[in-house]
C-alpha cells in the first residue's frame, strides 16, 4: 500500500492559517490607522475558487470567517485526499482481483503490524493538529474584542428584538428572499460587536451565516459571540443605497414559524447608520411608536390588514366583540388587550392555539400604551371613540393610516 | 447453562433430513400463528423483529417522502391582484397547507410533525434495534454455534415489550402526532400540546423501547461469554458477533439512562417539579447532557453492528481472512468504550469554552478506531477473490457513503468550524451518511447476504444490483446537496427556506424518490424470492462461519450434532467451506488441506 506522507499537506495549510491570521491581524491594525485594508487571498486554499464557492457562496472579509473558511477547506482537502486514495484503492482491487471461476486467489498476509501502526498514528496526529486548530478559531470567535458595540437580543417565538446601545429597537421590515417581514438591523461598516443574548421562552439560536458563527439563546441565561463587521466594497451599491445584507436565522427548533424567524444584519456606513437609528426612535406620536412595537414583536402572528394568520389580525379588532375558546366573549378594549400581552393563555380567540408566550419582561408599559393606541387607530371602533390616541388627520397620523394596510409587505 | 435442550444431540447425529426447518408450519393456520406468537426459538424472534422494523422503516421512510416533498417548493404568501381590484392572499409550495388557508402556520404544524415523527421512528423504533435485533437474533447464536441464546423467554419478552413500545408511538400519532423534534429538547417539549396526551405517550413510547433494548443487550452478552461452541476462544469469533458484542454492552450501559431522563421529562409536564424547565427554576442545558450521555453512546450502537455485517460481507465475499482481524475487534471495544465520552459534541453552540474544548479533544478520539476499521476494510480486498453480487456492492458502497459520513465528522469536531455548521444542513446530511450510507446500507446488504439462509430462497441476483445502484445513486443526490446547504447556511428543520436554497432542495427531493425506488425494487425481489425463489443451498457464498455448515433454512435446534470448531472464521486460505466443491472454492497453493 502507498500511503503517501500526510505532513505537506498540514503543513501547507496551517501555514495559509497562521497567515489568515497574520493578515486579519493586518487587516485590523491597519483599520485603525485609517488605511484601507487589503483583502486577504489564499489561493492555494481555494478560497474564492470553485470548491470554496460551492461550500460557500458569500465571499468573507472579516477575521473569523477568514479562520473558519480556511480550517473548513484544510479539513476538506486533508478528507478529499484520503477519500479518493481509498476509493481508488477499493475500486482498482475490486477489478483486479475479481473473482474468476476455479482460479484460486493468491496467498496474502492477514496482518501486517508496521503498516497497522502507521495507519493508526497518521490519523491520531492529524486529529491532534486539527484540534488545535479549532480550538483557537474558536476562542478568536466566542471572545469579544473590549470596547465592542454592545447589542442585546432577545429571542421569542418567533421573533429577534435587537436593542442598540442607546436603548433603540429596530422595526423596519422589508421584503427579502421571497419572505414578508424581514426585520432589518442597521449596523455600522468596520465595526467590533458584540451580543448579549437571552429568550423570553425556549431555546434559540442565533446564527449569522456569513460571519460562520452562531450560539443557542437561553431562557435562563445569556450568551453571545462578538464579530467584527467587514468594510464595504464596490459590489454594496443598491438603487436605493449603499449597503450589504446579512441573513439572522434561528438554528434551534423553536416550534411552527422556527423556519420563518428570520432577520437581516444590514451593514452600512457610519453616517448612513446614524441617520438610520435616528429613524428608529420614539416619533413623540403614540400611534407611529405603537405600530412600531407591532413590527418590532406583534408582525410575525398579528397581521394589521385583516388576512389571517398565528393569532388573530388586528384591523377592525378593537372595540369589537371577540369570542374564546371556552365559549365566553367580551368587547376588546384596553385591559383584555394588556391582559393578552402579559398574559396571553387567560383567554384564547375561538379558531386559534395556545401559542403565544408572555411578553412579561420584554416590553414597557409605554410599549403596551402605544400599542393599544395603535391598535385603535387601526379600528373603526377605536377612531370613532376620540380621545388623544386618535391620530391627526392629515398630519403626522396620515402616514400611519396608510401605511397600516401596506405595512405587512411595505417597509 | 441449561437453557438449551441438548437431547437432539445424540438422538439425531448424522440424519440430516429427519427435522423439518424453523418454517415448517406446525398445524393448521391458527395453531401455526400461536406457534410463532409464543415461540423462544431466537429465529423466529429474529424474523419477528425484521419484519417489524421493516415496517416501522416504512413508516418513518414514508415521512421522510413527505417531508423531501414538503421542501421541494419554498412556501410563500402570495398576494394577488384581481381585476375587480380586491387583493386574494394565498399559500404557494406548501404540500399540508389546508384549503383556502391564508396563513402558513397550519402547513408548518404538519410538517414539523412529519419530521419529528420521521426522527423519532427511525431512532427509536428502526434503527437502534434494527440490526441487533434482528439479524443479531438470528445469527449470533448460529455463529456461536449455540442453539439458543442464553435466556430464550427474555427474548420473547424484549420483542412484546419493543411491540407494546411501538403501539404507544402509533397511538400518539394517530392522535395526532407531535412536534418537538425526536430530541424532545426542554423547555419547548414540557410546554408545547399542553393540552394534549400525545407528547406524553411518544415519551412513554421511547421509555417502553428502552426496556427492549436492555433485555435484548444483557441476553446477547450471556449468550457470548456463555454459549460459544466447543473450541472457539474469543479471536475465534465472527467479528459480526464482536460487533454485536459492543453494542450490547453499550446498550446495557446507556439505555437507563435514557429512560431516567424520559421519565423526568413525563414528569416534568404532567406535575411541574422543576427539573428543565426555566419557569420553574429548571434548566433546560441539564436535559441535553441527560439526553445525549445516552443518545451519544446510542449513535454507536447503531453504527457499529452495521461495521460488523460489513466484516462478515467483505471476508465471504473477497474470499479473503479479514485483514487485522484483532484490530477490528478492539475497535469496537474502543468506540464502544470512547461513546461514553463524547456525548458534549452535540452542545458546543450551549457550553461554555472549557467544557466545549474538553468535549473536542474527546470527539476526536473517535475517529482513530473509525478509520482504523476502514483501512483493514479496504486492505481485506488486497489479492482476494472478489465475487460481484449485491451482498458486496452494498459493502463497497457502505465504504464509499461511510468513509464520506466519517470524515464530514471532523469539521464538526473542529470547534471553529462547528460553531457554523451546527444544527445547519451539514449535520443532516453527516449523520445521514452515517445512520443510512452506514447502518441501513450495511443492514441491506446483510439481509441479501443471510436471505438464503433465514428464508431458504434465493432472490434474484440482477434485480437486487438494479436495487443497490438506485439506492447508491439516490442516497448521493439526496444527501451530498445538503452539505453545501448546510454549509451556505441552510438551518434544519425549517419548513420553508429562502429563495437562494431552491435549486439544492429540489435536487435533494429528486433524490429522495430514486432512494424510493430502489428500495422498491428491493422489496418486490424479496417478495418474488419468497414466492418463486429458487431453493437456496446451505452454503451459497462458500462461508467459513457457522451459520454456513447448517440447513437453509436452518433446522428448529440449529445444528443436527454438537459443533466443533475446527477452524477460524475467516481461514479461506486452508479451509473448503461446508457443502461447496473445492471446484468452485479452489485453495491456494500449498494450502494446509
Amino acid at each position: 500500500m502507498t500511503t503517501p506522507s500526510a505532513p505537506p499537506v498540514m503543513n501547507q495549510a496551517q501555514d495559509a492559517v497562521t497567515q489568515a491570521a497574520d493578515a486579519a491581524q493586518g487587516a485590523v491594525d491597519a483599520a485603525a490607522n485609517a488605511v484601507p485594508p487589503v483583502p486577504p487571498v489564499h489561493p492555494y486554499l481555494d478560497r474564492g475558487g470553485l470548491i470554496h464557492g460551492l461550500f460557500f457562496r458569500n465571499e468573507g472579509h472579516t477575521d473569523t470567517i477568514i479562520t473558519t473558511d480556511a480550517m473548513f477547506m484544510l479539513i476538506f482537502w486533508f478528507s478529499a485526499f484520503f477519500f479518493v486514495l481509498l476509493m481508488v484503492l477499493m475500486v482498482y482491487w475490486t477489478i483486479k482481483y475479481r473473482r474468476r471461476p476455479g482460479v484460486a486467489p493468491p496467498r496474502s498476509s492477514a496482518h501486517n503490524t508496521p503498516l497497522e501502526v502507521f495507519w493508526t498514528v497518521v490519523p491520531s496526529s492529524s486529529m491532534l493538529v486539527m484540534f488545535f486548530l479549532g480550538f483557537w478559531g474558536y476562542m478568536n470567535k466566542v471572545v469579544p474584542v473590549g470596547g465592542a458595540m454592545e447589542l442585546n437580543v432577545k429571542a421569542q417565538k418567533w421573533d429577534w428584538t435587537i436593542t442598540y446601545p442607546d436603548g433603540t429597537q429596530s422595526g423596519q421590515l422589508v421584503e427579502l428572499g421571497g419572505r414578508n417581514n424581514i426585520k432589518i438591523n442597521v449596523l455600522p461598516e468596520d465595526t467590533d460587536v458584540k451580543l448579549r443574548m437571552s429568550s423570553i421562552d425556549v431555546i434559540h439560536a442565533f446564527w449569522l451565516p456569513d460571519y460562520r458563527t452562531k450560539m443557542d439563546v437561553f431562557p435562563n441565561r445569556y450568551t453571545g459571540y462578538g464579530f467584527h463587521t467587514p468594510k464595504l466594497g464596490p459590489g454594496d451599491d443598491h438603487p436605493e443605497g449603499r449597503y450589504r445584507d446579512h441573513w439572522v436565522f434561528c438554528a434551534e427548533y423553536c416550534g411552527d414559524l422556527h423556519s420563518e424567524m428570520a432577520a437581516i444584519i444590514r451593514i452600512m456606513s457610519r453616517e448612513d447608520y446614524e441617520k438610520w437609528l435616528k429613524g428608529q426612535g420614539s416619533t413623540g406620536d403614540p400611534v407611529l411608536d405603537g405600530k412600531k412595537v407591532w413590527q418590532t414583536k406583534c408582525a410575525t402572528c398579528h397581521t394589521t390588514d385583516g388576512k389571517d394568520n398565528i393569532g388573530p389580525t388586528w384591523l377592525n379588532m378593537y372595540g369589537e366583540p371577540v369570542e374564546f375558546t371556552d365559549g365566553t366573549s367580551l368587547v376588546v378594549d384596553e385591559n383584555y388587550i394588556r391582559e393578552s400581552i402579559l398574559n396571553p393563555s387567560a383567554k384564547i380567540v375561538k379558531g386559534k392555539q395556545n401559542q403565544m408566550t408572555s411578553f412579561q419582561g420584554n416590553i414597557t408599559d409605554e410599549e403596551i400604551e402605544n400599542v393599544i393606541a395603535f391598535m385603535k387607530s387601526i379600528s373603526e371602533a377605536g377612531k370613532t371613540e376620540g380621545g388623544a390616541e386618535t391620530p391627526a388627520e392629515g398630519g403626522e397620523g396620515a402616514p400611519a393610516e396608510g401605511a397600516d394596510h401596506e405595512g405587512g409587505e411595505g417597509g | 447453562m441449561t437453557t438449551v435442550d441438548s437431547i437432539h444431540d445424540h438422538v439425531h447425529h448424522g440424519a440430516h433430513h429427519e427435522e423439518g426447518s424453523y418454517l415448517t408450519p406446525r398445524g393448521g393456520f391458527w395453531s401455526t400463528i400461536w406457534s410463532w406468537a409464543t415461540t423462544v426459538d431466537h429465529k423466529k424472534i429474529g424474523v419477528m423483529y425484521l419484519f417489524a422494523v421493516m415496517f416501522m422503516f416504512f413508516l418513518g421512510g414514508m415521512a421522510a417522502i413527505a417531508v423531501r416533498l414538503e421542501l421541494l417548493e419554498p412556501v410563500r404568501v402570495v398576494q394577488e391582484n384581481l381585476a375587480d381590484g380586491t387583493t386574494v392572499t394565498h399559500i404557494t409550495g406548501q404540500l399540508f397547507a389546508p384549503a383556502g388557508a391564508e396563513s402558513i402556520d397550519a402547513g408548518n404544524q404538519i410538517y414539523n410533525r412529519l419530521f419529528t415523527l420521521h426522527g423519532a421512528i427511525m431512532v427509536f423504533m428502526f434503527i437502534v434495534p434494527s440490526v441487533p435485533a434482528s439479524l443479531g437474533n438470528f445469527f449470533l447464536p448460529l455463529m456461536l454455534g449455540a442453539k439458543d441464546v442464553a435466556f430464550p423467554r427474555v427474548n420473547l419478552l424484549s420483542w412484546y415489550i419493543y411491540t407494546t413500545g411501538s403501539i404507544f408511538g402509533i397511538i400518539s400519532i394517530i392522535m395526532g402526532g407531535v412536534d418537538t423534534g425526536w430530541t424532545f429538547y426542554t423547555p419547548y417539549s414540557t410546554n408545547t400540546d399542553a393540552d394534549h396526551w400525545r407528547v406524553f405517550f411518544m415519551v412513554l413510547a421511547a421509555f417502553v423501547l428502552g426496556f427492549s433494548s436492555i433485555l435484548t443487550g444483557l441476553n446477547f452478552v450471556v449468550t457470548t461469554h456463555k454459549l460459544r461452541a466447543p473450541g472457539m476462544g474469543w479471536f475465534d469469533m465472527p467479528l459480526f458477533v464482536w460487533a454485536i458484542y459492543a453494542t450490547s454492552i453499550i446498550q446495557v450501559l446507556a439505555t437507563p439512562v435514557i429512560g431516567i431522563t424520559l421519565l423526568l421529562l413525563l414528569f416534568e409536564r404532567l406535575f411541574h417539579i422543576g427539573i428543565f424547565d426555566p419557569g420553574l427554576g429548571g434548566d433546560p442545558v441539564l436535559f441535553q447532557h441527560f439526553f445525549w450521555f445516552y443518545s451519544h453512546p446510542v449513535v454507536y450502537v447503531m453504527i457499529l453492528p452495521g461495521m460488523g455485517i460489513i466484516s462478515e460481507l467483505l471476508a465471504v465475499h473477497a474470499r479473503k481472512h479479514i485483514f487485522g482481524y484483532r484490530a477490528i475487534a478492539f475497535s469496537s471495544l474502543g468506540i464502544a468504550a470512547v461513546s461514553f465520552l463524547v456525548w458534549g459534541h452535540h452542545m458546543f453552540t450551549a457550553m461554555g469554552e472549557l467544557s466545549s474544548t474538553i468535549f473536542s479533544a474527546l470527539t476526536f478520539l473517535v475517529a482513530i478506531p473509525t478509520a482504523i476499521k476502514v483501512f483493514n476494510w479496504i486492505a481485506t480486498l488486497y489479492k482476494g477473490s472478489i465475487a460481484i453480487n449485491t451482498p458486496m456492492l452494498y459493502a463497497l458502497a457502505f465504504l464509499f457513503l461511510f468513509s464520506i459520513g466519517g470524515l464530514t465528522g471532523l469539521p464538526l469536531a473542529t470547534l471553529s468550524t462547528d460553531l457554523h455548521l451546527h444544527d445547519s444542513y451539514f449535520v443532516v446530511a453527516h449523520f445521514h451518511y452515517v445512520m443510512m450510507g452506514g447502518t441501513v446500507i450495511a443492514m441491506i446488504g446483510g439481509i441479501h447476504h443471510w436471505w438464503p439462509k433465514m428464508f431458504g430462497k434465493m432472490y434474484n441476483e440482477k434485480v437486487g444490483i438494479l436495487g443497490c445502484v438506485l439506492v447508491f445513486v439516490g442516497f448521493n443526490v439526496t444527501f451530498f446537496t445538503q452539505f453545501f446547504l448546510g454549509t451556505q447556511g441552510m438551518p434544519r428543520r425549517y419548513a420553508s427556506y429562502v429563495d437562494e436554497f431552491h435549486t439544492l432542495h429540489m435536487i435533494s427531493t429528486f433524490g429522495s424518490w430514486i432512494i424510493l425506488a430502489g428500495f422498491l425494487t428491493h422489496f418486490f425481489n424479496f417478495v418474488h424470492s419468497l414466492v418463486a425463489g429458487p431453493k437456496a443451498p446451505p452454503n451459497p457464498w462458500g462461508g467459513l462461519t457457522l451459520e454456513w455448515e447448517t440447513e437453509s433454512p436452518p433446522i428448529e435446534h440449529n445444528f443436527h450434532h454438537e459443533v466443533l470448531v475446527t477452524h477460524g472464521p475467516y481461514d479461506y486460505e486452508s479451509v473448503v467451506p461446508p457443502h461447496c466443491d473445492e471446484k468452485d472454492f479452489p485453495l491456494p497453493e500449498g494450502a494446509a488441506s
